[in-house]
């Protein structure tokens, strides 16, 4: 595509975390300024998809979120949308020691499907979310823990709550306006030697995933 | 700030060659051993479904039927990629019957909410395409009459 007009920036965005801990919550709240009655909220099948049009720096940038659902039933499925992301929002319930504690494991999720640090998925910008904070009396993970972590993987940190709006906005603005940032840097190199991040942003559109199927993917060639 | 339509996210996005294929084989050598796990079925039929070819489209959704009705656990995500599979396939009417009955159980449910949109929108295309055809055959008839008229009058 000739790169005319004032095209928005594409950014696709990827939601994970615990089933439960509100990921679909946050990014309701996010989009639509809306908050499901609790019964009301269902978990999500597979994966959601929602495209978000906002302003940063004074221009326009498209978000595509991915909300994949935390299920485990689910994981072999969701890994698939990965590819491609900038920015992933890892989410975990303060009032739920076990969603904090299964972090490490979405991380190391991400490090296999986004890629590590030789395949270029270290410039996928991450942020940590403790979400439920409305919830302080059941609180079961503190603040500093939840930054500790983000520090010590080197994310960004937000605490908020969907349910009533605080910290909602300054995941999603945080973490886009730290890729615009960051892309500035790398990008316009990175698309011309065709290095790493071939879809641009697209949201991994039609062919743009990547091989699911768990820890035996690399002998998806073996006749066994 | 404004926002799109939700959409049905899987509706659009399929799976590489290789990506199914790693699927295919993990069922088949399921199969042959006896034993078919619900998750590999199931993550075969989600494949299936999302593939552009009309086959694969046709065998998810057996597949899926096949589960529905064995695995009443299982039965959310199933009529969800049911809807998905008959929608691909442009079986309006089972996709929305399928859907009809996640809301039912689920009036919330967005991604069902966003799939049955897509659905409605389908049926309208079709009915212009419907429509189109009609309206071409009509054109082609009147140009035929006239030639033939054409033809008697030149006599
Ligand atoms: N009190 C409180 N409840 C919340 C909050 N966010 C979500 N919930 C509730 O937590 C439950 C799960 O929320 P979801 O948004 O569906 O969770 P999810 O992470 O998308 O779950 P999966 O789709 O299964 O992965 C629902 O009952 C929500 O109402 C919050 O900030 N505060
Ligand atoms: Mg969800």
């Amino acid at each position: 595509m000739p790169p005319a007009a004032p095209a928005p920036t594409n950014v696709k965005l990827l939601l994970i975390g615990n089933s439960s801990v509100g990921k679909s919550s946050l990014l309701l709240r996010f989009s639509d300024e809306t908050w499901l009655p609790e019964d009301e909220a269902s978990a999500t099948i597979g994966v959601d998809f929602r495209v978000h049009r906002m302003t940063v720096n004074g221009k326009p940038v498209k978000l595509s979120i991915w909300d994949t659902a935390g299920q485990e039933r689910f994981r072999t499925i969701t890994a698939s949308y990965y590819r491609g992301a900038q920015g992933v929002i890892l989410v975990y319930d303060v009032a739920n020691r076990e969603s904090f504690e299964a972090l490490p494991r979405w991380w190391s999720e991400l490090e296999t499907y986004v890629g590590g640090k030789d395949s270029g998925g270290d410039k996928v910008i991450k942020i940590v979310v403790g979400n439920k904070v409305d919830k302080e009396f059941s609180r079961e993970v503190s603040a500093e823990e939840g930054k500790a972590f983000a520090d010590r993987v080197g994310s960004l940190f937000v605490e908020a709550s969907a349910k009533t709006a605080i910290g909602v906005k300054d995941i999603f603005e945080e973490l886009v306006q730290k890729i615009i940032d960051t892309s500035a840097l790398w990008d316009t190199p990175d698309r011309r030697t065709g290095a790493v991040r071939t879809d641009h942003g697209r949201g991994g559109v039609p062919g743009g995933v990547q091989v699911i199927g768990g820890e035996d993917h690399s002998a998806s060639g073996c006749a066994c | 700030m404004t926002t799109d339509l939700p959409y049905a996210a899987d509706a659009e996005v399929s799976l590489s060659f290789d990506e199914l294929e790693v699927l295919r084989i993990q069922y088949a050598k399921e199969v042959e051993s006896g034993h078919v796990t619900v998750q590999t079925k199931f993550n075969y039929s989600w494949g299936l479904v999302k593939s552009p070819v009309r086959e694969h489209q046709v065998e998810g959704v057996k597949l899926l039927q096949d589960l529905y009705r064995a695995e009443p656990s299982r039965r959310r995500e199933c009529l969800y990629y049911l809807a998905l599979g008959h929608y691909k396939m442009g079986n309006f009417d089972e996709a929305r019957k399928f859907n009809g009955l996640l809301l039912e159980k689920e009036p919330a449910n967005m991604q069902a909410q966003s799939l049955s949109t897509l659905i409605d929108r389908g049926v309208t295309r079709e009915g212009y395409i419907g429509m189109a055809l009609v309206g071409g055959v009509a054109a082609i008839s009147t140009l035929l009459v006239a030639g033939l008229v054409r033809r008697a009058a030149r006599k």
